[in-house]
């Protein structure tokens, strides 16, 4: 018999280094004289789309079409540190010090600006890659003449910047302190699921997720990041068991360490909560580990709405189900 | 040993020692490295090639029984400029993070829509099951599959495979 269950789980996720750590990110961008805007940054991109990210800020930022860029990616020669790509941090960290360098950028965009039109900076208009004045908008200078005419006077149109935001470690005896991370990612999921009580098998139908995460500033990556995490967390709840004996793990390959196939996820409905409460790019804030969190506990919760039976171990399994199930009914005998 | 296939539409020639991999041919002879690696058990389905309109696991194939054959890989179904329907639905549903299951991912997708051009999304879930993805969770991919069905409605499913 199938018995359906539903399920709800909130988390908070405190992310970046934090605890007092030199967390930071550096990163710079040049305007280039062949219409290309360079930007250097040593975030590596494993798939999660800071290059993206980063891309759009610069752009959004410059007024100019994120085609223009291109990035520099984790070249030792030519980047500076941008920390790991770990802790949930690049879009913050890493995103924040490529929007200070594009303002900076901008800055020295008007500074030159400024200079070629003769003219003082609140006159001055700057879209699509072009800076003129308000009085004459066809009378333009484009990015890249303005480059060229840079590098003639010895300069380079580029800029630099870091983000290094202060945390504190907590307190050994409270566990608290004035900042402890640099801000905070809220994440409430729920799950629908039905337990087939012949086999023991719990099938995941819908997972609703409202996620408050700042701003969205790609919301597609961000979806990806909610649904493969949710598939992870998923898999941590109800399959994946690594059997360690003796120090050795016993099912070190992908037949008896089950991982979720595209038969098992379930349907995704994702809601944003774009609540700007961070000094993070635009408000955002950092999607990636959060967004595994929620699916156990709220499983967890959903199992007991189905059958009952509270389990207080990973992963429900099969197996496991199975004999609570067993022991509850020998209980009501 | 000397073995001859055709890869992507070319005729090559091959010296190989009798256990070399199918997937070894591709990836160190030929240097296609688009297919790639995951479990080499034929688990994980990264290795997914097609030969002779299959779809294979490349690690599992040794290199001669391939001798005489037709494979397709991921160079081969499409370039950077000319990307075919299904690569271009990976790309604009978001489908893709990371990338490395992604080539075996399009040719079971290519496997699947030649059979099968209007799948339901459950025939979808299943033609997708033997490649594991541990990024996107999925539900992209799938969305990729039923734009690229739709992308082809109508149209040759291509000249390769």
């Amino acid at each position: 018999m199938k018995k359906y269950g539903k399920g709800m789980a909130s988390i908070m996720f405190g992310f970046g280094y934090g605890e007092g750590f030199p967390d930071h990110s550096i990163a710079s961008i040049e305007i280039m004289e062949d219409e290309r805007i360079q930007i250097k940054t040593a975030a590596a991109d494993v798939g999660q789309g800071v290059i993206t990210t980063v891309i759009q800020i610069a752009a959004e930022i410059l007024r100019i079409n994120p085609e223009n860029f291109e990035v520099i990616q984790g070249d030792t020669h030519k980047t500076k540190n941008s920390g790991s790509s770990s802790a949930t941090r690049q879009t913050y960290f890493t995103g924040s010090a490529v929007k200070k360098a594009a303002e900076e950028l901008l800055a020295n965009i008007y500074h030159y600006g400024s200079i070629e039109f003769r003219s003082n900076h609140p006159e001055l208009g700057v879209e699509n890659g072009r800076i003129f004045l308000y009085d004459d908008p066809d009378d333009y200078i484009t990015y890249w003449e303005l480059a060229r005419r840079v590098k003639e006077s010895g300069n380079r149109l580029e800029a630099e910047a870091s983000f290094f935001p202060v945390t504190y470690e907590p307190d050994e005896k409270t566990g608290q302190a004035d900042k402890v991370y640099v801000a905070y990612t809220f994440l409430t999921q729920v799950f629908e699921i039905e337990v087939d009580t012949d086999t023991g098998i719990i099938e995941v139908l819908n997972v609703y997720s409202g996620l408050d995460l700042g701003k969205a500033i790609n919301p597609k990556n961000v979806e990806g990041q909610i649904e493969g995490g949710t598939v992870q967390g998923m898999g941590m709840a109800v399959m994946e068991d690594q059997i360690i004996k003796e120090g050795k793990t016993l099912n070190a390959g992908m037949t008896d360490y089950l991982v979720p196939t595209s038969v098992d996820i379930p349907k995704f409905e994702h809601s944003f909560i774009e609540d700007e409460d961070s000094e993070g790019p635009f408000g955002a804030k950092g999607v990636g580990e959060p967004t595994l969190i929620a699916a156990s506990p709220a499983i967890a919760n959903a199992v007991y709405d189905a059958i009952g039976v509270r389990f207080y171990e990973l992963p429900i399994t099969p197996s496991k189900i199975k004999k609570a199930l067993k022991e509850k009914n020998e209980e009501n005998k | 040993m000397k073995i001859s296939l055709t890869v992507n539409g070319q005729l090559r020639e091959v010296e190989i020692t009798p256990y070399t991999r199918l997937l070894d041919l591709l990836r160190e002879d030929l240097g296609l490295t688009g297919t790639k690696e995951g479990c080499g058990k034929g688990e994980c389905g990264a290795c997914t090639v097609i030969m002779d309109g299959e779809l294979v696991a490349s690690c599992l194939v040794p290199a001669p029984q391939a001798d005489g054959s037709e494979v397709l890989t991921i160079e081969g179904l499409g370039s950077r400029d000319n990307l075919h329907p299904i690569q271009e639905s990976f790309v604009e549903t978001g489908a893709v993070q990371c990338g490395f299951c992604i080539p075996g991912m399009i040719l079971a997708s290519k496997k699947l829509l030649d059979e099968n051009p209007h799948p339901a999304e459950e025939e979808i879930r299943l033609g997708l099951s033997g490649n594991i993805c541990r990024c996107t969770g999925y539900a992209k991919i799938i969305d990729a599959v039923m734009m690229a069905a739709e992308k082809m409605d109508g149209r040759e499913s291509d000249q390769d495979g």
